[in-house]
């Protein structure tokens, strides 16, 4: 059976099997306590026997006689017509009468007094069981030891023997079909919950992410909590989703707001320098708003979880003079500083290139925003890490943590999103990486850390 | 499997002749026909004279020709003898003497029958299926005629005790009986009797008043009742003395209604047995209806199949007689008339009691008194 099959087959299974384990050795001590029992019951038959053949015997002309009584014979047998042998042997073991010469036990000699011996023999080919009694005469003259040995087949034995194993087995096979339609009815009536959990969990609105509360035994009760957990770590996400799009639509619905004002204004103008003015606002505006909505597209998709990028290996320093590369220019016209401090040597890590582009643009960016006049980007090694300091004004450390968070602005003056140290934070996770917040090594400015995990090479 | 040295002296000593009138050895063969195939040999050893044999023989052979049968009778002492030395020479052993026959089959010598009549054949007929009983023939009175002078005919046994005490005097030696001593059948009857009942004594004692004649065989009974020396034959061999009796109207038969013994011949295939094939069939036949009813009709032998009624068969008598009928149970019972000590015992006692009257002769009045 597939373990991981059913739960039901395997209560079953292991229940079952000491259940048979059982029923067999029950068989096994019937099966022999039958044979004993029949062997006790037949037994006082040859008892009584040799007891009847015994008070015949007697000490006449200076010998042992025996005035054999044919029930005593007739005793030994029944229904199942067993073949009968007697014999009658003195004190030396000699011989005195009988039908045949049985053989004598190896038990103890002569005792005093009357001993029963029973064993299982075999003659000529036949299974019998012999019974021998000794015993003394009691006569005024003679007390002379003597012993009587009969013995007869095995048939109305066994055939006693299989009639109590026969009440024996349907004792046994009763009980035992007893006991499974028990096992099945306890293993459906304790698997029952997890039905009813199921249909519960089936039931339920698709939209909806209330805990359950359902009765259940301790065991799925653990299972339920579980659930409610999960179901309230969801509800969490929701309620930051939510928050997330109503932030979204309202930070761009501010810049769009203004451009319609804008362009309403203007239009109540005449002068076409007025217009121009306008629409020159009017162009900036979309685009930093466009630009917002290329962020908010990029932090969605990094905070999905089920998104996995292609992990390829990367070198840091490529990376960022890449990045130096890409923003120069623009750096330059505004008089800033974009420096890098790359490692003599190659430094790869698992990374998506791109990913790690849109984090150190958006660093460059922020730093940009926030008036820094020096950028320096840089890599470090053991473990591997990728650096942008600043000479700005820096985030005081108990806001640190907060800016990671979408739509936090660091300072409330600039004109950021506030989408690009989340973005960053997103990327840092999706490469397993960590970021730090510090000030820079100058004791002012930001420095952003991101550290990736010690990658074997 | 040899006999103990001990049995076979016991044997030579113990019942000598059951009541075989045969001499020493008869022989009936009949030839398979010779477009029958090959023939299949069949050998039976029987202590069954052949009067009563050959009918039940001939109507077999009729129905199995192919068959090539040698029938020795012999008697039972023989008979044992000889399947002891050579058990491996014959197919069917058929005695009258119950005790051997029965302690052949305790032994083991026997091959269990598979016949489909085994099913319809009474219980108390077969042992273990190994021994069939297929006769049923009671042991019986014969009175002459002459007697009917001196008092009634016995009914019963209570009757003749009482007739042997009144007419000691008239009847002196003209009672003949079995001689348990040299006759194994008496043996067997006095046996069976004197556990019966004690009275049984008391007869034996009156048979010994009126000195009866003992003899060995029914026939000689037989014979001194045609000829008018004896007037009562006490325990004849009723299907040997019944088609005498038929043949002289003098005698007339009488089975006792307070008891009767029945003897019954006791078939049996011995393990080693040469032709198995031949022998189940042989058997078939002995307890087939057609084979039943060849015996009630043909012979004397008394048939035993429940299935059978009218004259001849167990059925009939049984209802004529009921429960007074006794045929000894086919049992380890029959083992203790093999028993040397206890044959000793009783025919002490027997001879004992046959000379009461005797010895303690004083006048016949005290015997009937007693």
């Amino acid at each position: 059976m597939n373990p991981a099959g059913s739960l039901y087959g395997r209560l079953l299974a292991w229940l079952t099997l000491p259940l048979l384990t059982l029923g067999a050795l029950l068989l096994l001590q019937a099966w022999l306590e039958a044979r004993a029992t029949a062997d006790r019951a037949y037994d006082r038959l040859l008892d009584a026997a040799t007891l009847a053949i015994a008070e015949q015997v007697q000490w006449q002309d200076e010998r042992l006689w025996l005035d054999l009584p044919p029930a005593a014979l007739e005793m030994l047998a029944g229904d199942a017509q067993e073949r009968v042998f007697y014999s009658l042997v003195d004190q030396q073991g000699r011989h005195i009468t009988g039908n045949a010469r049985l053989p004598e036990h190896p038990g103890a000699s002569a005792a005093s007094g009357d001993t029963l011996l029973y064993r299982d023999i075999e003659r000529h080919g036949m299974a019998l069981r012999q019974g021998i009694r000794r015993t003394r005469l009691e006569d005024w003259r003679s007390g002379e030891p003597f012993e009587v040995r009969v013995a007869h087949t095995r048939e109305g034995r066994d055939a006693l023997r299989l009639e109590l194993l026969r009440s024996n087995l349907a004792g046994i096979l009763a009980m035992g079909a007893l006991a499974v339609a028990t096992l099945l009815l306890a293993v459906r009536a304790a698997l029952k919950p997890l039905t009813r959990l199921r249909h519960a969990i089936r039931a339920r609105d698709p939209r909806t992410l209330k805990s359950l509360d359902l009765e259940l035994p301790r065991e799925l009760a653990e299972l339920r909590e579980a659930l409610n957990e999960l179901l309230a770590r969801m509800r969490r996400v929701r309620a930051n989703q939510e928050r997330f799009i109503g932030d979204a639509s309202h930070q761009l619905r501010t810049p769009l707001a203004g451009i319609t004002a804008r362009a309403e204004l203007a239009l109540r103008r005449q002068e076409p320098e007025e217009w121009r003015t306008a629409l020159e606002t009017v162009h900036s505006t979309s685009e930093r708003t466009a630009r917002l909505a290329m962020q908010l597209l990029s932090l969605t998709r990094l905070d999905n979880p089920e998104y996995r990028p292609e992990l390829h290996p990367v070198d840091l320093n490529d990376c960022v003079r890449q990045a130096v590369r890409d923003h120069w220019v623009a750096c330059h016209q505004a008089g800033i500083d974009l420096g890098a401090d790359c490692l003599p040597s190659p430094l790869r890590v698992a990374a998506s290139e791109w990913q790690l582009q849109e984090a150190l643009a958006n660093l460059i960016d922020n730093s940009r925003r926030y008036g820094a006049h020096r950028i320096t980007l840089g890599v470090l090694s053991d473990p591997p890490r990728l650096f942008v300091e600043d000479d700005g004004p820096g985030i005081p450390a108990e806001r640190r943590l907060l800016v990671l968070r979408p739509f936090h602005r660091g300072r409330d003056d600039g004109e950021g999103s506030g989408l690009g140290l989340a973005i960053v934070d997103g990327i840092a996770r999706n490469h397993g990486a960590r970021l730090d917040l510090a000030e820079s090594d100058s004791g002012r400015g930001l420095r952003v850390e991101m550290r990736f995990p010690e990658a074997p090479t | 499997m040899k006999c103990s040295a001990l049995a076979r002296v016991a044997l030579l000593g113990a019942l000598c002749l059951l009541p075989v009138v045969a001499c020493a050895e008869q022989l009936l063969r009949l030839p398979a026909a010779t477009d029958a195939g090959p023939a299949r040999p069949l050998v039976i050893h029987a202590a069954l004279d052949l009067p009563q044999a050959r009918p039940l023989l001939e109507d077999f052979h009729r129905r199995h020709p192919g068959i090539d049968l040698i029938y020795r009778n012999l008697t039972t002492l023989e008979l044992h003898e000889r399947f002891l030395d050579h058990p491996d020479e014959v197919d069917v052993l058929i005695s009258s003497a119950m005790p051997w026959q029965f302690a052949l089959a305790n032994d083991g010598h026997a091959r269990p029958l598979d016949s489909p009549h085994l099913e319809a054949w009474p219980a108390w007929a077969r042992w273990r299926d190994e021994l069939i009983a297929f006769t049923f023939e009671p042991i019986v009175m014969v009175i002459h005629r002459e007697l009917a002078d001196i008092a009634e005919p016995p009914r019963n046994h209570a009757e003749l005790l009482a007739l042997l005490n009144t007419h000691r005097q008239a009847l002196a030696g003209r009672v003949a009986s079995y001689d348990p001593v040299r006759s194994g059948a008496g043996y067997a009857y006095a046996m069976q009797e004197s556990q019966l009942s004690p009275r049984y004594w008391d007869l034996v004692a009156a048979l010994g008043g009126v000195e009866a004649e003992l003899v060995e065989t029914t026939g000689a009974m037989l014979d001194g009742l045609k000829e008018g020396r004896f007037l009562i034959g006490y325990n004849l061999l009723g299907s040997y003395a019944a088609p005498g009796v038929a043949a002289a109207p003098d005698l007339e038969m009488i089975i006792p209604d307070d008891y009767a013994l029945v003897s019954q011949r006791l078939a049996l295939v011995p393990r080693q047995a040469p032709n198995p094939q031949s022998a189940e069939l042989f058997m078939d036949y002995l307890l087939s209806l057609e084979g039943q009813r060849t015996l009630a009709e043909e012979t004397s032998l008394g048939a035993i199949h429940p299935a059978l009624t009218g004259p001849g068969t167990a059925t009939q008598l049984r209802e004529r007689l009921g429960d007074a009928l006794r045929p000894p149970g086919l049992g380890p019972g029959l083992l203790a008339g093999l028993d040397r000590l206890k044959r000793q015992a009783l025919l002490a006692r027997w001879q004992r009691e046959f000379r009461r009257a005797l010895a303690t002769d004083d006048s016949a009045d005290s015997v009937a008194a007693d």
